[in-house]
Parts: structure tokens; sequence; C-alpha cells
């Protein structure tokens, strides 16, 4: 349904998008995500036909998004919604519905659907009085008056309460459902990882990571493993034994107290015994062995290498013991650590 | 302060020397009348105390009819003053007494009719570019038959001279020539006039320094050397500055009675009711250039771009109400104020213009800061153009530049040729749409709701015009003819194309230029426009080269800046030929028309190689001078500048090459 080919565009010296190449498939939900700059949103405003690419081809629904017709079969959401503020909602979908050439009859039955769907209230309520939430919801049914085969979302769901947010993603499912492709653009992360099928990661106008969700934490992401030991492992206390010196000591890490015990982080199997070896010489044992499976945004922050503000990873220094960090920046969505192998005293 | 003293009372005016006079005396009676006068009894009065000046009259011993006057002033400035000021009272007093007198004939010796005619097109040295030889010198076709060469031209007698009485009319001018009128002559005893006998300069307009005869013309017809109703420029004498007079009086344009009161005519009332149709376009901008810049700064309007709609389509959308709305304000007005349909049809094109320049200004504006600025700026630049020229409507045929000149027209109930009406609003048409054509080129989402100067918007503009020139440089996907033709063409045809639309703003500019230098001395407004109008050209035919460099779409080598600079000259060229058709409507007969369009007139009897090398001079000149400036423009501003005016230094000695020439 979208096919974009070596996608570029630069503004003077500037390059937004590089080399840009991806495909959706119809009835897909794509997700586009990338940190500020990354050229997500320009590329969001190519395949709409608002930005000319200074090299490259994009296709959606067979034309070129240079050509007018491609519009008919688009529905665009900007990440901004500004509306006609004098106009009701009812009369601002029938002037974009006008715009479409959508018979007045039709219209009305999809204006109506779609509202319903989105339960908007306050229909007849100039635009300019109704919140924010409401007016994202007739922005999001002014992308389907005309009935679209696809729709390009920048950020669908941005500066909505949670209640509103949910619903948006569930709207956006019921259009995969429908048989519709949605690209779809977000900074919250776990927004892509719960809504789209297939993921693209951006950074500095280039596409550095491609595949589902899964795909991507599995090629890019890396498992770790938190071992719980009653007592504080001995980082030396293999080197001797193992000969590997400080290098393989240090795969050890450092222990962190987590209440009575001590939880040491590591990136293999290998490690974790080595762990469990010097929590033994110092007259303890593993009380608990848990994986980490990497999140969409452990994954996104390795690759664009822009750690979040008060958030160190691998030692985890900051996250108490269920992973949160004291800011509470992780959410729930974030965490996909479960315990694997618990070893009750299970030493060996 | 004007209203604050006309609250209490108060008349600087009033009471400002006395006048010790005889309350008898029929002096008296013109102090009284004269507010600035206050008269002393003469016995009481003593010069320098309490009177400023002392009016005594002469009496023979027991006469009691006065045989003379004596006038006493102290010998200070203020005496002067007061001295004038009775003489103006007197003069003032005899024309009232000689208006109340019941027979006219006695009264009024001379009666003189004006009728106003087309005039030639020649200059003479001292004349301003709105004073035109051989019309207002009365010669011509007088029925006297002088042979003295007064130099006037064959047809002007006829011009507005009109009709004089034969003992009043012409001067003898330098040649002896001057004659009199074409024999409409209305004299106030009812015989017809018998034309003028040259050299009899009694009466009305007598011989001036500048040698060419004068007849008793209808205008003026003033004592004081100056010639004809033309009011400009004449009372410094030749070569002096002068503000164009608009006539005396309360605006009148007495078309009979005595030589000395008989004023220019001045359209006041007319002109003042078509300044009403210029009004609404004012409040019209300030809306439409906020509900533009308003769906930029709040991106209302990016929704907009994504439906099927073009780029045209949208901003027809938005602007269709503001024209219905100044056509429908326009039309009311012509309803109240007497006007037709020559009225609303002429006052589109401003509306247009005013709509056009104000979408190029809010598309550019970054902040409703600057859009105040581009609205202000528009009002004020448009208003002018469109009222300053209007104002000489039965002056001189320069008003025809302002479309507003043919309301005023309208509104005198003057008819307007095709070719006048043509004149006066193609060119403000064509420039309204190269306005909205300017903005439609940046009426996209990279340049809509981005923050880019004005500048760098304007330089967007022309270049998203052109085409790829050169190797190693982006080629965007051609539209419209330019996909049909090859690429390495397209670029050139682009360019040629691109200048050729800047004709419009060109003409508008140079006959603005032309408007507000008129009133000087040819010696001095000829070299100033000859300059200006190089410059505007220069310019036309560069800055999109300029731009073409700075965006890239030029490759910046000099073969290319050779290439697309000989391309613009040509698109120039062609496009400035094109304007020849105007010829085909008669524009060439209007003075102003000639003055723009150029005339062939002189050329005849030349040898083909000549008359092939006198039309392909311009190619030539236009073709190297933008060559110039594009080279210059594919290094870097600086460059361009420096370039820019070379270019424009040898266009205008070319010009001056071509006026030495031609005369």
């Amino acid at each position: 349904m979208i096919e974009v080919a070596g996608l570029e565009k630069t503004y003077g010296d500037f390059s937004a998008v590089v080399d840009s190449t991806f495909t959706v498939e119809e009835g897909e939900v794509f997700g586009i995500v990338g940190p500020n700059g990354a050229g997500k949103t320009t590329t969001l405003k190519i395949l709409a036909g608002l930005i000319e690419p200074t090299a490259g081809e994009a296709r959606v629904a067979g034309y070129d998004t240079t050509e007018p017709a491609m519009r008919h079969h688009l529905g665009f959401l900007p990440e901004e919604s500004p509306l006609y503020e004098e106009m009701t909602a009812i009369s601002y979908l029938r002037f974009f519905a006008d715009l479409y050439e959508v018979p007045r009859s039709v219209a009305d039955e999809r204006i109506e659907r779609a509202l319903d769907r989105l339960d908007l209230d306050h229909r007849d309520r100039r635009l300019g009085d109704v919140s924010k939430g409401m007016k994202r919801k007739v922005a999001i049914a002014r992308s389907l008056v005309n009935d679209p085969d696809v729709l390009v979302y920048d950020e669908p769901a941005s500066g909505l309460d949670p209640v509103t947010t949910n619903s948006v993603l569930e709207f956006t499912r019921e259009l995969r459902a429908a048989g519709k492709t949605v690209v779809f653009s977000a900074h919250n992360l776990y927004h892509v990882e719960s809504v789209c099928d297939r993921v693209v990661i951006m950074n500095e106008g280039r596409i550095v990571a491609r595949g589902t969700v899964d795909e991507i934490r599995e090629r890019h992401g890396e498992t770790t493993y938190h071992v719980y030991t009653d007592v504080e492992p001995e980082a030396g206390a293999n080197e001797a034994e193992t000969d590997v010196g400080d290098a393989e000591a240090a795969d050890i890490g450092t222990a962190e107290e987590v209440g009575d015990r001590y939880r040491t982080v590591v990136p293999s199997m290998d490690a974790v015994d080595r762990v469990r070896t010097a929590a033994s010489d110092a007259d303890g044992t593993v009380v608990d062995i848990r994986t980490r499976e990497p999140s969409l945004e452990d994954v996104f922050l390795d690759l664009v290498g822009r750690p979040m503000p008060g958030r160190r990873r691998g030692g985890g220094s900051d996250a108490d013991e269920d992973g949160d960090t004291p800011e509470g920046r992780v959410r729930d969505g974030d965490r996909r650590e479960r315990a694997e192998t618990s070893t009750s005293g299970g030493a060996e | 302060m004007g209203a604050a003293t006309g609250a209490v009372g108060l008349d600087v005016d009033r009471d400002v020397y006395r006048v010790g006079v005889d309350p008898g005396s029929p002096y008296a009676d013109a102090v009284e009348a004269k507010p600035a006068l206050t008269a002393v009894p003469a016995e009481e009065a003593t010069l320098g105390s309490t009177a400023d000046l002392l009016v005594r009259e002469v009496r023979t011993d027991g006469g009691d009819e006065p045989v003379g006057v004596i006038v006493r002033t102290v010998d200070t400035p203020k005496g002067e003053a007061a001295a004038a000021s009775f003489e103006e009272a007197v003069e003032a007093h005899n024309e009232r007494l000689m208006a109340a007198e019941p027979n006219g004939t006695t009264a009024f010796p001379v009666t003189v009719t004006l009728r106003y005619a087309s005039r030639g097109s020649t200059f003479e040295d001292g004349q301003t570019l709105g004073e035109i030889s051989g019309t207002d010198d009365g010669s011509g076709d007088g029925e006297t038959d002088d042979t003295g060469s007064d130099g006037g031209g064959a047809d002007g007698g006829s011009s507005e001279t009109g009709t004089v009485d034969g003992s009043v009319s012409g001067d003898g001018g330098s040649g002896g020539a001057g004659d009199g009128g074409d024999g409409d002559v209305v004299s106030d005893d009812g015989s017809a006039g018998t034309g003028g006998d040259g050299g009899d300069s009694d009466g009305g307009g007598d011989s001036d320094a500048g040698g060419s005869g004068d007849g008793v013309d209808g205008g003026n017809a003033d004592s004081d050397g100056n010639d004809g109703w033309w009011p400009f420029g004449t009372d410094d004498g030749p070569g002096g500055l002068a503000v164009p007079s608009i006539g005396g009086g309360a605006f009148g344009a007495d078309l009979t009675g005595s030589p000395g009161s008989i004023t220019p005519p001045f359209p006041f009332a007319s002109l003042v009711l078509a300044f009403a149709f210029l009004v609404p376009m004012n409040f019209l901008t300030q809306a439409y250039g906020s509900s533009v810049l308003d769906e930029r700064t709040n991106r209302r309007g990016e929704p907009l771009l994504v439906t099927p709609l073009s780029p045209t389509e949208i901003v027809a959308g938005k602007t269709l109400p503001y024209v219905a709305v100044a056509v429908a304000v326009t039309s009311l007005i012509a309803l109240v104020v007497g006007g037709g349909a020559i009225s609303v049809l002429a006052v589109l094109p401003i509306a247009a213009t005013f709509l056009g320049a104000t979408f190029v200004g809010a598309v550019f504006a970054r902040s409703f800061k600057e859009l105040t600025f581009v609205t202000v700026a528009v009002s004020v630049l448009l208003t002018s153009y469109a009222f300053v020229p209007a104002i000489f409507t039965n002056v001189t045929p320069v008003a025809l530049i302002s479309p507003l000149t043919l309301v005023v027209f309208d509104l005198q109930n003057e008819s307007v040729s095709v070719g006048e009406f043509l004149f006066a609003t193609g060119p403000t048409a064509a420039t309204a749409a190269l306005c909205f054509g300017l903005g439609l080129g940046v009426y996209r989402e990279e340049d809509l709701f981005t923050q880019k100067p004005v500048t760098r918007k304007f330089l967007d503009a022309l270049a998203v015009r052109l085409s790829a020139v050169g190797e190693g440089v982006r080629e965007s996907t051609p539209t419209g003819i330019a996909a049909r033709l090859p690429g390495r063409v397209r670029g050139l045809v682009a360019v040629a194309f691109l200048t050729a639309c800047t004709i419009p703003f060109v003409f508008v500019a140079e006959l603005l230029a032309v408007a507000v230098l008129f009133a000087l001395p040819v010696t001095v407004s000829i070299p100033v426009l000859l300059v200006v109008i190089a410059f505007v050209e220069e310019v036309a035919k560069s800055v999109h080269l300029y731009a073409g460099f700075e965006r890239g779409v030029f490759a910046r080598t000099d073969r290319v800046a050779l290439a697309v600079g000989s391309a613009s000259g040509l698109g120039f060229f062609l496009a400035e030929k094109a304007t020849a058709v105007v010829q085909a409507v008669g524009l060439t007969e209007l003075y102003v028309g000639r003055a723009a369009f150029g005339s062939v007139a002189g050329l005849t009897g030349l040898p083909p190689l000549v008359l092939a090398g006198l039309f392909l001079a311009p190619l030539a000149l236009h073709g190297v001078t933008a060559s110039l400036s594009a080279v210059g423009a594919r290094r870097n501003r600086t460059f361009y500048v420096l370039a820019l005016a070379a270019a424009t230094l040898l266009h205008a000695a070319y010009n001056f090459g071509v006026v030495s020439v031609h005369g």
C-alpha cells in the first residue's frame, strides 16, 4: 500500500531524511519512532504529499505522493490539530467532506459514525469552546471523511489525557481491523509497541532499525540477568580460577544492595555462573535469578545513543527492585522483566 | 490647535494691520472687507504708532471728488506687508464691485470660455514631464496668417486653448507667430471671434522667456509671463522647481469668466467621491491579511493542503469572498456617489492589487507585527499610486496610470475609451495577478508554516518557478508546459518566462517613477528617470537569477550564468516588444502611452539593416546586462549587488545615448 524507496529530503545543507526505504502492507499499522529531529514528521509529510522529496520516491495507494489524485486515498492527522474555531464539529467535517466532493448524505453518515465511535459530544458547539481532546477527535474524524485507504497519523495521542489516549489507540486498532493502512508516529514508545505491527526507528534522518517490535528487540536489544544473592559476591574471587583477569571479573559488575539481598546485573549465563561462584566464595548463595528483556525504549536508547535524563542502564542503580526509577519514568509497559529462574537456595 | 482656536473664537489673521483711512472714503470699504486690516480714522492715525499704513485721498481745491490717493507706510517689513495686504484688499474690492455690475460687458470686456482637449507630445527646455509644447502656446490653427516660427505644433492651437476674443488673442512669442485660438470665439457682444492676431499681446498671456508663442490659451492667461493653463513649473522660470498647482480659489475650474478669474481645473468633488472607493480597501486588506496569516501561524491551513485542492484553488476560495465584498462595496459606493459600471470595473483591479499585495505580504510575513508593516505599506503605496495621479485627471494624461482616474472621469460623466481603460487598468490587474502568482509559489507546507525571513521566502517564491540549469543540480518534477520541453531548454525557457512575467511590475514601477518625477524640470527628471528605469529593469531581469543560484537550481558556473543571463535578456526583450500590442488598442495615442511603450516615429526611411540594428540593439543590451548581473549572482550576494550596479550604469548609459540620438 505504501512504498518508499531511497527517500531523501534536504533543506540547504541539512538532511532531514536520508535514503529511507520501507514498505507498508495493506491493513497494517506501521510505526515510525525516533527522537526529535529524526525525520519522522518529514517522512509522514512526504507521504501525505505536503512536502516534495529531494530524491527518491514515495508511493501511496499506487500513486506518487506528488500526484493530487493520491490525496483522495489519504487521511492525514498532523501533530497539531487547530481547527476553524467558529465552526461546529458537524459543519467543520461537512466542509472537508465537500472539499473531497463526498456527497452530503454519504458524508453525514460517515461523520455520524466517526463521531459516535469517538464518543464526541457537543457536536453543535463552537470548536473554539471544546476541549483539546475533543478537538483531536474532530481532527481524527476529519481524516476519515473521505474514507481513505491510508491514514497517516502524526502523534495522534499527543497531549491527551490517558482516557482519551486509550480511546484513540483503540480506535487505531479498529481502523486496522477495518482494513485501513495506518502509518503512525509517536514519542510515547508504549503507544507504538501496543498498536503497531511493524516499526522503523529513525535517527538523524536515517532508519536505524526495522521490523516487528519483537524482531527489533531481539535483533538490537540485550537481555540482562538480574542475579540476587544473600551476600555480596567477591568481584575478584574468580580471577585465579578462570584466569581471565579484570575484564571478565568486571563482567560480574558491582552488586547493589536491595533490601536484605544483593543484585548483580550481568549480560550472559556465563556471567551468572561467575556470580554464583563469587557468592559461593563469599559463603553465600544465589537466591533468585531474573531475566530482563529489553523494551523498545531500551533498544531505542541504545540505537539513538541518547539516554534519558536520570536513567542509567546496566547497573540500574536508580531503579528499585521492580525496575522503576525513583522518578517513575519507566512505565509498566516498559518492564518485561520476568522470573525466568527462581532458585531458592539453589546453590550447587 | 486649530480646533482650540476655533472653539474660543480666535482668529490669528484678524486685525493684523491698522490702516488709517477716512471713513467716508471708498477705500474704507475695501479695508473693512479684509479681515487682516482694521480701519482707524485717518484724523486720529499716526503712522508708526497708531497706524501701519495711511491712506489719504488727494482732492483738488474745493473739489469733492478725489483725483488721486497717497498711501504711506512705515519703512519696516510690517509696513510692506500692510501695503501688500491693502493692495489685495483694493483689488478684491474692485472685483466685487465689477461682479455686482449689472452690465457685465462693461465690467468684463473680455470673456474667455475654456474647452479642454488632448495635447501634443514633445518636450521643450524648461518644461516638465507633464508639460507638452505645441499645445499651450496657442499656435496652430488660428485664423491669422502668421508665418513666423513660433515653434508651435500644428495642432496645438486647437487643444486647450479654446475660445478667445480676437482682440486679445495670442501674444507675440519669439517668432511673432503667436496666434490665436482656433476661432472658436465667444465674445460678450455675441460676435464671432476672428481668431488671433499674432503679435498682439494685450490682455492675455504675453510673451514668455521660453520664446514659444503663447496664445491666449484659455488657461491662466495671466499677466505674469506664465503661459497657458498648464500650471506647472513656470513661475520660477525655465528649469526651476515647481509644485504642481491644482487650481486656485475654492478648487474652482471656471470655464467661463474674465481671464484673471479662470483657474485650472481640479475635480475636487469627483476626486473626493473617488477616494471613497479606496477607503474600504484598507479595511479589506486588514481582514484578508489577518485571515491568511492566521491560517499560517495556527496551522489551520495545513489540512487544506492535504485535500485534493491545488494551492491555487485554496487561495481562490479564500480570496473570492473578499473580492465579492469588494465588488459589493464598490457597487454600493458607485450607486451612492453616482458612478457607473466604469467606476466599478476600474476599482476592481485596484481591489485585486490590494488583495494580491496583501496576500504576498501575509504569506511572507512571520508574525502579525510584520503583517501590520506589510498592510500599512500596501495601503499607503497603493492609495498613493491610485489617488495622486487622479488629482491631475483634468490636467495631464499621466493621470491615466491610475484606474481611479477612470472613476473621476466617470463621475464627471466623461467618456472613457477602450484604450484608456486598458491602459489604466491593465498594469494594475497584471500586477495583482503576479502578486498572487508570487505568493502561490510559496503556498506550500515548507514555506507557509516555517519562520523563514521574508527575503528567503521571496527567493524561494522565485526559485520555485525555475527549472534546473547546469550539471549537478537537482531537477524538480516539471509540470505543465515545462514538462513537455527537453531538460536543457526547460531551464532557460523558465528563466525567460519568469523575466517576462516581471514586465507588469516594471511597467507600474516606471509609471510610478514618471508620476513622481514629472513635476521636476526635464533637465533633472530625465536623467534621474533614465537611471531609475535602468535599475528597475536590471533588477527585474536578475533577481530571480540570484534566487536560482542561491537555491541551487542553477549550477554555479560562469557558463550557466551567461546562459541564464542571456535567456533572461531575451525574455525581457520579447515581453517588452509584446507590449507593442497596446498600439493595436490605440494606447500610443496617449502621451504616457508613447512614453511608456516607445514610438517608432522618426525611423521611417532608414535602411533595413539600420532598422534591424535598432530593433535588436535592446536585445543585445538586455542580454549583456542580465548576463553581467548573473555572473555576479552566481558568486554571492556582494558580487551580485556590484554587478547589478554595473549593469544599471551600463543600461543607463545606453538610455542616455538613445535619448540623445532621438532628441
